[in-house]
């Protein structure tokens, strides 16, 4: 019904100034971040005044990068499925299931075996596999991607579960923990390896044709199908590559805390999503990318360290966020309005 | 004569003998269809004629069931879209298939990525480099960086002639044949004509078939015009002996003066005035409009998208709330603010897509034709299922529903069956006033025709009906009075006494 208003406006003044005014445009919708950075700005300006600069201590800066690295690597994961306009939910169950796995291959209090490094690929084929059974379900039976991911999440936790026997399993080799938690250049290790992972797919997103293929599913299933995108195929390995990087968060909960337990993947997707939606990934998909992913997640955690360290109530903490989350769901709508829907 | 100037040029595409049957109608009855290289060839026929069974045939979406499909002399399987466009047959729809959070380049060569490789990884500024070549090439002003959700009709259309243009080299054809559907009617002025200046530029290696509503159009650009009736080739003409009188006659077959609409069943409408429409506006969209509807009248709104016309409906349907003007029925003012205040004033609203905004379709024939009278069908306070029954098989019988069984879903009505239970749905809520947004719209010749049966029935029972329908001749054939609007103005009243009808050239300098 716009059309026709569309269509005038759309005359343009001086092709010099029509260009200039695209690039803008483009530049910002392809970022499409300033808002978050503002967002993120505000939340660190507030806590810098509400704790009287101790919020911006060098130690405490190294605490947020710290706690923002696993956090994040799991968004970056799960923004993958939602550029794609579909939904993972099964992040708590793969975790779990790469935790306890990697508690008992690790050289632990339970089992006799020793893996060493070889664990890393192990908990990547393991979270592949999850990832791919998410995607065959969903494609192959044609099965809504927010049931078949939540489903198969209570499906590996229960395995996790199993399989631990319910209880924690303590490693023996500290080797893991005392890198995971060391610094390079006084930058938390974790919050390195977060970047990495940013950084590969940043390149997935933007210099592949996997990436592009993502994003075009996310803008127009339909459309996508017909230009000849092979949908299925795309959205199998999109949900594989997810899981797999569950499955290294998995690993890194662990090696984080040198006990290994199905629980461990307890209460990760809430906070996934709202740094999602925070960022400024659509939920509708199409929008969004590494950047947002990133963003979203320094938010979240920079507003929760905050919120402890002006020392307020837990309870009301959880409340805040879940605000949060609706709010910037609420924002990420309208902007998916103004992006696509004209 | 015509022969030999045909004969000059080579044929790309042939079809010979095609049959492409749907159940209960046949869509195409053994058609042959030549089209040459380097032309422009226009291709004409009534909504169902056929036009689009065959270019989803000619673009692989649908298989002919008999016949065969020539492309360079080889007789070819297009299995879809992706194949056809291999085989040098691409075509762009009305509103461009461009995906819209993707880039103009993105767009333009999505699928083909892996050609863009630099150190093997896909690089943006190749294809943005590529896509400028391209699009300079034709003379089109776009920034292949720019999202795609950021460009106009016009300019979306362009990047999709332009993508299948670049397919086309890519897959080494000297000739591609490019289908354009309805290419003008989401276009302005100045670029309808910017449309046809790179479309003959394009035409100096390619072939264009061009289909179009608009037989000026047609006829001003075409090379070669075909024209198609009832699933059949009728004729061909070379552009100097076109005329667009003539290619009517043609399209219609029958001529105007038959019987199509139900014509002799039309009457003159009773002197009562039921709705009178004062001043009313909706900001944007049109101007203020005064007009009165008659009991028993059958009144045509007429006017191309963006004529307001829809909107101009809603408002008195209430789904859209009109910011000027009053509404009144039955000579008292009423408040029209939502589509529950026109239900309770006895207006009824049948809209365009019946399967979104007209029917619960996944609920039973009997609960859709309820819908609205619940509070009549209580016997102590609770619903009564006998009354439902009832009132349900009442409505069904009256409105002639072909179902087996009040129950049954109606998702699996046909789409004459499903209009007529909407129709029976208002009917039975006692509605006076009918507005049919596009009736017949994807209903079978068969079943259009009890649907005009059933509109002169309702007529004729002193029902008032303001109509909009897919074509100009059934806004002719069925109404009483026609009101013709343009950018969002009434321009012209019309009427349409049975003896008098004018025809669609008669009108169409006030529509266009």
């Amino acid at each position: 019904m716009n059309g026709n208003k569309e269509t005038i406006s759309q005359e343009r003044k001086s092709p010099f100034i029509n260009t200039a005014i695209k690039r803008l445009k483009a530049l910002y919708t392809k970022g499409s971040a300033s808002g978050q950075i503002l967002s993120l700005g505000i939340v660190v300006l507030i806590f810098t005044v509400g704790t009287s600069g101790r919020y911006l201590a060098i130690s405490n800066i190294r605490t947020i990068l710290g706690l923002v690295g696993i956090p994040m690597i799991i968004c970056l994961a799960m923004h993958l499925v939602i550029i794609m306009g579909a939904m993972d939910l099964s992040v708590e169950g793969v975790v779990a299931i790469a935790a306890v796995s990697s508690g008992m291959l690790i050289h632990n209090s339970r089992t006799m075996i020793d893996v060493g490094i070889w664990i890393l690929p192990i908990v990547i084929i393991i979270g592949g596999i999850a990832g791919m059974i998410n995607g065959l379900i969903n494609t192959k039976w044609r099965m809504p991607s927010f049931i078949t991911t939540l489903g198969i999440s209570w499906v590996l936790f229960g395995l996790a579960v199993m399989i631990s026997g319910g209880s924690s399993i303590r490693l023996l080799d500290v080797r893991f923990q005392q890198v995971i938690m060391g610094n390079f250049l006084g930058i938390p290790f974790l919050f390195i390896i977060a970047l990495l992972v940013a950084g590969v797919l940043y390149i997935l997103q933007h210099k592949t044709k996997l990436g592009k293929h993502m994003y075009a599913i996310g803008g127009n299933e339909t459309l996508a199908k017909q230009a000849g995108v092979k949908v299925d195929r795309v959205k199998i390995m999109i949900f594989t590559i997810t899981g797999m990087i569950y499955g290294i968060a998995g690993l890194l909960l662990v090696a984080r805390l040198n006990t290994a337990q199905a629980r461990l993947g307890n209460n990760l997707l809430f906070p996934a999503m709202t740094a999602i939606a925070v960022g400024g990934v659509s939920l509708s998909g199409g929008i969004g990318g590494v950047f947002n992913a990133i963003l979203g997640t320094l938010i979240v955690v920079a507003l929760n360290n905050g919120l402890v360290l002006m020392q307020v109530n837990p309870y009301a903490q959880s409340a805040v966020n879940g605000i949060v989350l609706i709010s910037a769901v609420a924002m990420t709508i309208d902007r998916k309005k103004i992006g696509i829907i004209k | 004569m015509m022969q030999q100037v045909a004969e000059k040029k080579k044929p790309v595409i042939e079809l010979k003998n095609i049959f492409k049957k749907f159940p209960g109608v046949t869509a195409l009855k053994g058609f042959d269809l030549t089209i040459y290289e380097k032309e422009i060839m226009g291709l004409v026929g009534e909504n169902g004629a056929g036009k689009s069974t065959l270019m989803k045939i000619l673009t692989g979406n649908y298989q002919p069931d008999g016949g065969s499909y020539l492309i360079g002399g080889k007789p070819e399987t297009v299995t879809d879209s992706l194949d056809a466009i291999r085989k040098g047959v691409g075509m762009v729809f009305q509103e461009g298939c461009t995906i819209p959070n993707l880039t103009v380049a993105e767009n333009i060569f999505i699928c083909h990525e892996e050609e863009f490789k630099q150190f093997g990884m896909v690089s943006e500024k190749a294809m943005q480099k590529a896509a400028r070549e391209m699009l300079q090439l034709y003379d089109i002003d776009i920034d292949p960086g720019v999202l795609c959700n950021k460009l106009s009709p016009a300019e979306l259309q362009m990047v999709e002639v332009t993508r299948l243009l670049w397919l086309s080299k890519f897959y080494n054809h000297d000739n591609p044949v490019l289908i354009l559907d309805e290419p003008t009617t989401v276009l302005l002025e100045k670029d309808v004509k910017k449309l046809f200046n790179i479309l003959n530029e394009i035409k100096k290696h390619a072939t264009i078939v061009l289909i179009s509503h608009r037989l000026e159009e047609i006829v001003e650009h075409s090379d070669r015009i075909v024209v198609l009736k009832d699933g059949d080739y009728v004729t061909e003409m070379m552009q100097k002996d076109a005329e667009i009188s003539n290619i009517e006659k043609l399209m219609v077959g029958r001529g105007l003066a038959t019987e199509h609409y139900r014509e002799s069943e039309q009457k003159v409408p009773e002197d009562d005035v039921v709705l009178e429409v004062k001043n009313l506006a909706l900001e944007g969209f049109f101007d203020p409009i005064s007009f009165t509807l008659r009991k028993g009248e059958i009144l045509a709104l007429v006017g191309l998208i963006g004529s307001g016309k829809e909107e101009l409906c809603r408002c008195i349907g209430g789904s859209l709330r009109a910011t000027k003007g009053s509404v009144s029925v039955e000579g008292k003012p009423v408040a029209i603010q939502s589509p529950y205040s026109s239900i309770r004033h006895n207006i009824g609203y049948i809209p365009i897509d019946r399967r979104v905004e007209g029917l619960a379709t996944d609920m039973d024939i009997a609960e859709n034709i309820n819908m609205l009278v619940y509070p009549r069908l209580k016997a102590k306070g609770l619903l009564n299922s006998r009354k439902e029954k009832e009132n349900a098989e009442y409505w069904i019988k009256e409105g002639k529903v072909k179902a087996t069984s009040i129950r049954m879903k109606c998702v699996n009505l046909s789409g004459g069956n499903q209009q007529k239970v909407i129709l029976a749905k208002w009917l039975s809520a006692d509605s006076q006033i009918l507005l049919l947004d596009h009736p017949t719209r994807g209903i079978d010749v068969g079943a259009k025709d009890e649907i005009y049966h059933r509109i002169r029935e309702l007529a004729k029972e002193g029902k008032s009906m303001i109509i909009m329908c897919d074509t100009l001749e059934e806004d002719i054939g069925l109404s009483n009075r026609m009101l013709i609007m343009k950018d969002g103005k009434l321009v012209r009243e019309a009427e349409c006494p049975v003896e008098n009808k004018p025809t669609p050239l008669d009108l169409i300098d006030s529509i266009v």
